[in-house]
């Protein structure tokens, strides 16, 4: 093996063993904090039944959902039947937490995801469009536009949507993710995805878009710009492989940092639009004390952030190599390690 | 229908204007300006900043922001008309019939591609069909003929992996990949070393030489202008006011800006003075008459504020507007106004030390177990009243060292004291913090980012007064202000001005003031000069010699530039990679630099005069670190010491 691929595969193992710190640190830190709330967990599980048991029954109940014990004990139990796939049951389904999960995941996946995928390409080519002609009478009814739009709260707007959409003009449906019964019917999901999606694409995509313009135009400002001109590379190509690029790292960055609204973002849109997804489910989780659901939930969406923020860190070094290496000065100056640096200075 | 003389001219600007649409008006960026350059000659036009040189280029390029205007006037390149074509017209004039070479190496590449693609991109945009092998043996061929070393190597370096010679070598390669009839250059060398400016310098006459290229060289530094140059034109104010070969501009100056802009030069310094140019240059509006330089002209007439004057002929090559050349116009000869009494010679009794360096070394972290040497081993002594002058290029360690002595850094080894004070040790005592920040104060090079735009000038001024409770009542310290504001030359009226409203000179002296208004014992002064134009580098030197005069403070005066050096500095530290290799009196040290790296420093600075630079040879100087042991130091001449070499 060769001395690069060996300090390829040295950083991949690096990455890996942070990932799993993190990972065991947000579980840790999650399990206590919802411990410490107020509230009874007993009651999500047995409903008003709560205020009648004795306390011999409930100290029953706690042992049944093992909820005994000091709390360090307690997750390392969750931990140890968790590494071997058992994330324990839901307090309030009443079932197993990854099959209340499991139908749920892809419905949010879907609409997070496009919806991500969306609202930044989106907001890439109207930062471009914008930033192509500064200033000009498209650009600002464009900034306009989004300011006033960003400014419409997400609820009103579904229900302006389904006022208009489903009530009035019969076109989309106005609830779920697909029609009763037909859950493999991608038609019928599609249907379901539209008007959530217009929701969750309009809520963010000028905020981005703005951010975009304003990095891209700083980014025209600068004197390669002009030097690629000066080769006779058209204003549109000199944009698109030259400003463009340079503009990656900063949207990759911004996308890393925005990963979870994947999962998490979607909470009103599902709310309103009765979508099935996870994004009600942890609002749930937390609000009832279905501890195992929200552990679940917790570190399914820390594992998708970190592993955005990894991907994406991975793609802005590809792009713009600078960040992979601060050796600037080497050209510069005499490089010491730092045994040779204290003996110098000790002389 | 053609007309035999203009086919030899490559290029032919007719009665061009420019203007910028500002929101205070319509600005005037270019006046009138005609100018045609000829097959395979240098062509030089020469300013101060904002004069429009600049936007001069980016015309002929087609490459203006989208403010701008050209009002009238046309501009023919190789005989044909590109003022007017449409975008997609000029990209195929652009990079084959002119091409660019932009200031800033650092910044004008593109720092997300290898320099390689960003080369083989100038070649494929202009040749779509070339294969991808053909594509890279051009590239590597271009790489060679600027003079890039191991370009197969370089090839996939990135433009931050190179020097700033190798990038605009690289810019270079860029420019020349369709062999272009116009190069225009614009002020290829001004963010590079001295010795780097040399090398680039003789590449561009080399290649002139070679492909018989013509050139238009935009610059600032008359240095330059007479060792690379067949004609000069100096530019005022959007407007061409002198005009003719670079041998006759030289020798016989003849408007009045042109005059004053070589005597502001240390060169033609005399009785240890400096003649600035007074005032700043000006803003015009469109549709201004007169002359633009009737305001610090002192010589002008009656007629310069009402009508613009015309070209008077002077020799077939040499033309130059101004009234004085009229027959009805009075005779001047010109003569040095400044009356002033000459500078006395310094007497520095060299037996009171103020400040003691010893053995200072500074490393900086690079990142897990590695280190660079920023300053090493360094000894020397500041005397008190004297002007210590350090000078090295970019990366010599001039300004780390100025930092570990304003305790800005803290040093990993040797010591610095200042009075008896040791600078460097952590255990300082709070009357001596405060004595050392109050007597050594700093000037920075920047002299815009170096104050609160935020502020006043009263309040910059004032800060430090505040701050060491030097007054009891602000009329006191008004009192104070007023007097050191005037002894800058800063009018009163500017007190409640802030920094954004004043011009880059008026800045540098607010900055100035900030600092004697302490009257400090040692002023740090890190390349106070390098960000402002020649007539206001002039002015400020006349600044910093009166304050030299009048007080007892002695200057730490840290530049890369070496004539300033040479006319304001009593002794002189050579400094490379970290080292200080020569030290010694200033006039001994121009006279017989004894280092081999201080004769190449010197010989790369250029010299105002065409006559000394058309024929001197620059010597190169590269030696690798490992040489560089410590031999100790040898005393050639009393107080000159030099680092001995192999």
């Amino acid at each position: 093996m060769n001395l690069r691929n060996k300090i390829k595969l040295e950083s991949l193992i690096n990455k890996i063993i942070i990932v799993l710190i993190s990972v065991f640190l947000l579980s840790l830190i999650t399990f206590f904090m919802s411990r410490l709330a107020p509230g009874d967990p007993l009651a999500s599980y047995y409903g008003d039944r709560v205020e009648r048991m004795s306390t011999a029954e409930r100290m029953h109940a706690y042992e049944r959902l093992g909820l005994d014990g000091p709390i360090i004990g307690q997750y390392f139990k969750w931990l140890k039947a968790a590494l071997s796939g058992d994330f324990g049951i839901s307090f309030k389904y009443k079932q197993n937490v990854m099959t209340v999960i499991a139908g749920r995941l892809l419905n949010t996946l879907l609409l997070g995801g496009i919806g991500f995928v969306i609202t930044f390409g989106l907001a890439l080519l109207l930062a471009v469009a914008c930033a192509y002609r500064e200033n000009s009478l498209a650009d600002r009814i464009i900034c306009r536009i989004g300011t006033i739009t960003s400014c419409i709260p997400e609820f009103w707007l579904s229900l302006v949507l389904i006022l208009f959409f489903a009530v009035m003009w019969h076109l989309l449906p106005s609830s779920g993710a697909y029609a009763i019964g037909r859950a493999n019917d991608i038609g019928s999901r599609i249907e379901h995805l539209i008007l959530p999606l217009i929701v969750v694409v309009m809520s963010h995509l000028w905020y981005y878009a703005y951010m975009l313009r304003n990095k891209l135009l700083e980014e025209i400002r600068q004197e390669y710009v002009l030097l690629a001109r000066a080769k006779g590379i058209s204003k549109r190509n000199v944009m698109w492989k030259h400003c463009v690029r340079n503009l990656m790292p900063t949207m990759i960055a911004i996308m890393a940092i925005s990963m979870n609204h994947i999962l998490e973002g979607t909470y009103i849109v599902e709310m309103v639009f009765s979508y099935p997804g996870i994004g009600t489910l942890s609002f749930e989780s937390a609000k009832y004390h279905d501890y195992n659901m929200l552990m679940v939930l917790t570190v399914i969406t820390g594992i998708v952030v970190i592993i955005g923020n990894i991907i994406g860190q991975t793609i802005s070094e590809k792009i713009d190599q600078r960040m992979k290496a601060q050796d600037k000065m080497k050209d510069l100056m005499e490089i010491v390690s730092h045994r040779e640096m204290m003996d110098d200075a000790s002389k | 229908m053609l007309r035999i003389g203009l086919l030899s001219n490559i290029l032919e600007v007719k009665n061009l204007s420019v203007v910028f649409n500002t929101p205070e008006g319509r600005i005037s960026a270019i006046r009138d300006l005609s100018l045609s350059i000829g097959q395979g000659e240098v062509f030089a036009v020469v300013g101060e900043s904002g004069c429009g040189k600049s936007v001069l280029c980016k015309t002929i390029m087609g490459i203006l922001p989208s403010n701008t205007e050209i009002t009238s006037g046309n501009i023919a390149v190789n005989g044909k008309e590109i003022v007017g074509l449409s975008d997609g017209e000029m990209c195929r004039v652009r990079g084959v019939d002119i091409s660019m070479v932009f200031q800033d190496p650092m910044t004008s590449l593109d720092p997300t591609y290898s320099i390689g693609a960003q080369i083989a991109e100038a070649v494929r945009v202009h040749d779509k069909k070339i294969t991808a092998d053909a594509l890279k043996k051009k590239v590597i061929d271009l790489m060679d003929a600027v003079g890039i070393d191991r370009a197969v190597e370089r090839y996939s370096s990135f433009p931050w992996m190179l020097s700033g010679g190798m990038r605009q070598r690289c810019v270079m390669a860029m420019a020349l990949a369709q062999e272009p009839k116009l190069l225009i250059a614009d002020e290829p060398t001004t963010a590079l070393d001295v010795t780097v400016q040399a090398e680039i310098l003789d590449l561009l006459k080399e290649i002139r030489n070679k492909t018989g290229m013509t050139i238009l060289f935009i610059t600032h530094d008359l240095g330059v202008v007479a060792k690379v140059a067949d004609k000069v034109a100096i530019m005022y104010a959007g407007k061409i006011i002198e005009q003719g070969l670079c041998e006759e501009i030289f020798a016989r100056p003849t408007h009045p800006y042109t005059w004053g802009l070589l005597h502001a030069l240390p060169s033609f310094a005399e009785n240890g003075r400096l003649y600035p140019i007074p005032g700043a240059p000006p803003v015009l509006k469109e549709g201004f008459e007169g002359d633009a330089f009737a305001e610090r002209n002192p010589y002008a007439l009656r007629i310069d504020y009402a009508q613009e004057p015309p070209f008077f002929d002077l020799s077939p090559t040499h033309k130059a507007a101004t009234w004085l050349l009229d027959e009805r116009a009075p005779k001047i000869q010109f003569s040095l106004t400044n009356t002033a009494p000459p500078k006395t010679a310094h007497d520095i009794k060299q037996t009171e030390k103020l400040m003691e360096i010893h053995d200072l070394t500074h490393y900086f972290r690079l990142g897990q177990n590695s280190y660079v040497k920023a300053v090493s081993h360094v000894s020397f002594d500041i005397y008190k009243g004297e002007v210590f002058a350090l000078v090295g290029e970019s990366g010599s360690g001039k300004s780390t060292l100025a930092r570990c002595i304003l305790g800005m850094y803290k040093p990993l080894g040797g010591k610095a004291f200042y009075d008896g004070i040791d600078i460097t040790s952590k255990r300082r005592t709070r009357k001596d913090k405060a004595r050392i920040s109050k007597e050594i104060q700093f000037i920075s090079q920047d002299s815009g980012a170096a104050l609160d735009m935020k502020m006043t000038v009263r309040d910059i001024i004032a800060e430090p007064l505040e701050i060491h409770r030097v007054y009891k009542n602000r009329k006191a310290a008004d009192e104070r202000i007023k007097e050191i504001m005037k002894k800058v030359g800063l009018d009163e009226q500017l007190m409640q001005r802030r920094p954004s409203e004043l011009s880059g000179g008026q800045r540098q002296r607010v900055n100035i003031a900030r600092a004697y208004v302490m009257n400090p014992m040692l002023l740090v002064a890190d390349e106070p000069l390098s960000s402002l134009d020649v007539s206001i580098q002039a002015q400020i030197v006349e600044v910093l010699s009166e304050l030299k005069k009048d007080h007892e403070t002695a200057m730490l005066f840290i530049a890369h530039d070496l004539s300033m050096v040479e006319f304001i500095s009593d002794r002189v530290g050579v400094m490379y990679k970290g080292h200080l290799v020569e030290l010694a009196p200033t006039k001994e040290l121009f006279r017989n630099p004894v280092h081999s790296y201080t004769k190449a420093l010197l010989s790369a600075a250029p010299k105002p005069d065409p006559e000394v630079e058309k024929t001197r040879v620059s010597t190169r100087y590269k030696k690798s670190l490992t040489e560089f042991m410590h031999e100790g130091w040898e005393e050639v001449a009393e107080g000159h010491f030099v680092l001995k070499e192999h």
